[in-house]
């Protein structure tokens, strides 16, 4: 280790991690590490409600391990969504459009989740243009495969949340 | 949050909500050694932390991000202070010479409105208003350097803790997010958001308060230098610079930053009573320019709170804490008041508590998953 406090960041495997999310794919480490000190960690069971259809968007999350179900409100089956496997995240419109959620999330199996809060997300993102682009250029992308999926029918995955 | 999380909360919520204020303020009253320097170091804090955040976006690391802010700031506090102490050195002895004329100046102006008033109300003239109220000031006011001393003692005991200020200020800037991430780690997945919003409302709330006070007071120095200087008073900046930072005092700062004006105006314009006058103006006009401008500017609506409740609480800030209790009600109220709501909220939301409930027997199921007979 140097003393040169303007070093290059090394990798550690968390950061890694993140970069394997499509969220953060194209950060490089150094934003990386600053978009990893404003994430939390929540670890859920199965079957535990992650929000509410309804509830103030206050969060993205991202599916670090296990998998989350999107449903409509109290019908984990019958009304079931998506299935959201690790590195997808969920919750972005609802926060993007300052909108209250349209479905419900619960743990499919036990799982890992990062959470952004809105205020730090906002915040990053008025501050740091390159994260700020970057971040919107990943969530663009993430739309558009919603929309095109949504229009060849593939599923509604995403449209409820 | 959305319209419905911004209702207002029920009577007993808000009866709660003063009485934890209160408390907090009899608390701190007694801990005035640590409240200071911490309530200096979030000030310092919510100035340096935009310097930090451009440091760590070019790629410092938290720690030499913080620890450079702060020895920025240490720089430029010890090369201030060192231009400083040479002309403090020098106006030392002056100031302490001049400290008792401008309390005689006062007195004088003083007796001169009560013999004015005698001579228009011969009710006064008949009780010796003047006199009776001359003799009782100059009685209990005794040598200024009596009280000279005392004060030049409590300024050298604060001095260490003051010092912590920087210290404090560091582990703010280095530690705060973790320190947040600890905080709600600590807090069941049911709360989860509504903790990280409240969370960031305690933080706006603090930044907006603790900022907005920093820019009126330089907006304040300023229009009452500018004002003083306009009427020809010596030192305008120096005297605009104390009044505004006796500001702080809700209410009662005013009047005593008036009074300093005042009892300058009468003994530097002695044959000029119209000065003190002039000076009382100014004083309100500046009153109003801070109630109907500056301060819609700066702290503004950060408190969210009902000016009927404002002004209750600063007064019973002051019977329950004195001059600490009016300078920390405001910020305290509104720490209190963001928690309070949310935790009302949180604790009267059934679905809530419902999925609390059901998490908590998720967790007992999977500890005992393998421990049935």
């Amino acid at each position: 280790m140097g003393l040169n406090p303007f070093r290059r960041h090394s990798s550690s495997p968390r950061l890694e991690k993140l970069r394997a999310l499509s969220l953060f794919g194209e950060l490089a480490t150094s934003e990386l590490a600053i978009v990893e000190a404003l994430l939390h960690e929540r670890d859920f069971l199965k079957d535990e409600v992650i929000f509410d259809e309804g509830e103030d968007g206050q969060a993205i999350y991202i599916v670090l391990d296990g998998a989350v179900l999107i449903c409509r409100q109290g019908e984990p089956e019958s009304g079931l969504l998506a299935t959201l496997e690790a590195g997808s995240f969920f919750g972005d419109i609802a926060l993007l459009e300052n909108l209250p959620r349209t479905a419900q999330a619960r743990a499919a199996e036990n799982c890992r989740l990062a959470v952004f809060f809105r205020a730090d997300f906002v915040g990053l993102m008025e501050t740091h243009g390159v994260i700020a682009s970057k971040i919107s250029l990943q969530l663009a992308r993430n739309m558009g495969k919603r929309l095109r999926d949504a229009t060849l029918g593939v599923g509604s995955v995403h449209r409820h949340l | 949050m959305t319209s419905s999380s911004r209702n207002g909360s029920g009577p007993i919520v808000w009866a709660a909500i003063i009485a934890v204020t209160c408390l907090l303020l009899q608390v701190f009253q007694k801990m005035l050694w640590l409240v200071v320097p911490f309530l200096l170091a979030l000030i310092l804090y919510y100035i340096l932390y935009p310097t930090m955040q451009y440091l760590v976006y070019r790629g410092l690391s938290r720690a030499a991000a913080a620890g450079g802010t702060i020895v920025l700031f240490l720089a430029a506090f010890i090369v201030g202070a060192a231009l400083m102490v040479p002309w403090l050195a020098t106006h030392m002895v002056d100031i302490q010479a001049s400290v008792e004329p401008y309390l005689a100046g006062g007195l004088r102006l003083l007796e001169r409105s009560l013999q004015a008033l005698e001579q228009s109300w011969s009710m006064l003239a008949d009780a010796h208003l003047a006199a009776t109220a001359m003799e009782k000031f100059q009685h209990s006011a005794g040598s200024a350097a009596e009280h000279i001393e005392p004060v030049a003692m409590g300024v050298a005991a604060w001095m260490p803790s003051l010092l912590l200020a920087p210290f404090l200020a560091f582990f703010f800037l280095k530690d705060g997010l973790r320190f947040k991430r600890f905080l709600a780690r600590a807090v069941p997945n049911a709360f989860f958001e509504r903790t990280l919003y409240l969370l960031h409302e305690v933080d706006q709330t603090l930044r907006a308060y603790f900022t907005g006070l920093m820019k009126l007071t330089v907006l304040d120095t300023f229009t009452l230098a500018a004002g003083l200087w306009l009427l020809g008073f010596p030192g305008a900046l120096a005297l605009g610079l104390i009044c505004a930072v006796l500001a702080w005092i809700p209410y009662v700062g005013s009047v005593l930053g008036g009074l300093v004006v005042v009892l300058v105006a009468a003994t530097d314009f002695p044959a000029q009573p119209s000065m003190a006058y002039w000076a009382i103006a100014l004083f309100i006009v500046v009153r109003l320019l801070d109630d109907f401008v500056y301060m819609p500017l700066t702290v503004g609506k950060s408190l969210h709170m009902h000016p009927l409740v404002t002004v209750l609480m600063i007064f019973a800030g002051g019977a329950v804490a004195g001059i600490s209790g009016l300078m920390l009600v405001l910020p305290v109220l509104g720490v209190v008041m963001v928690c309070g709501e949310t935790i009302g909220k949180v604790v009267t939301d059934a679905r809530l508590m419902a999925r609390h409930r059901h998490a908590k027997l998720l967790r007992r199921k999977q500890a005992s998953i393998d421990l049935q007979v």
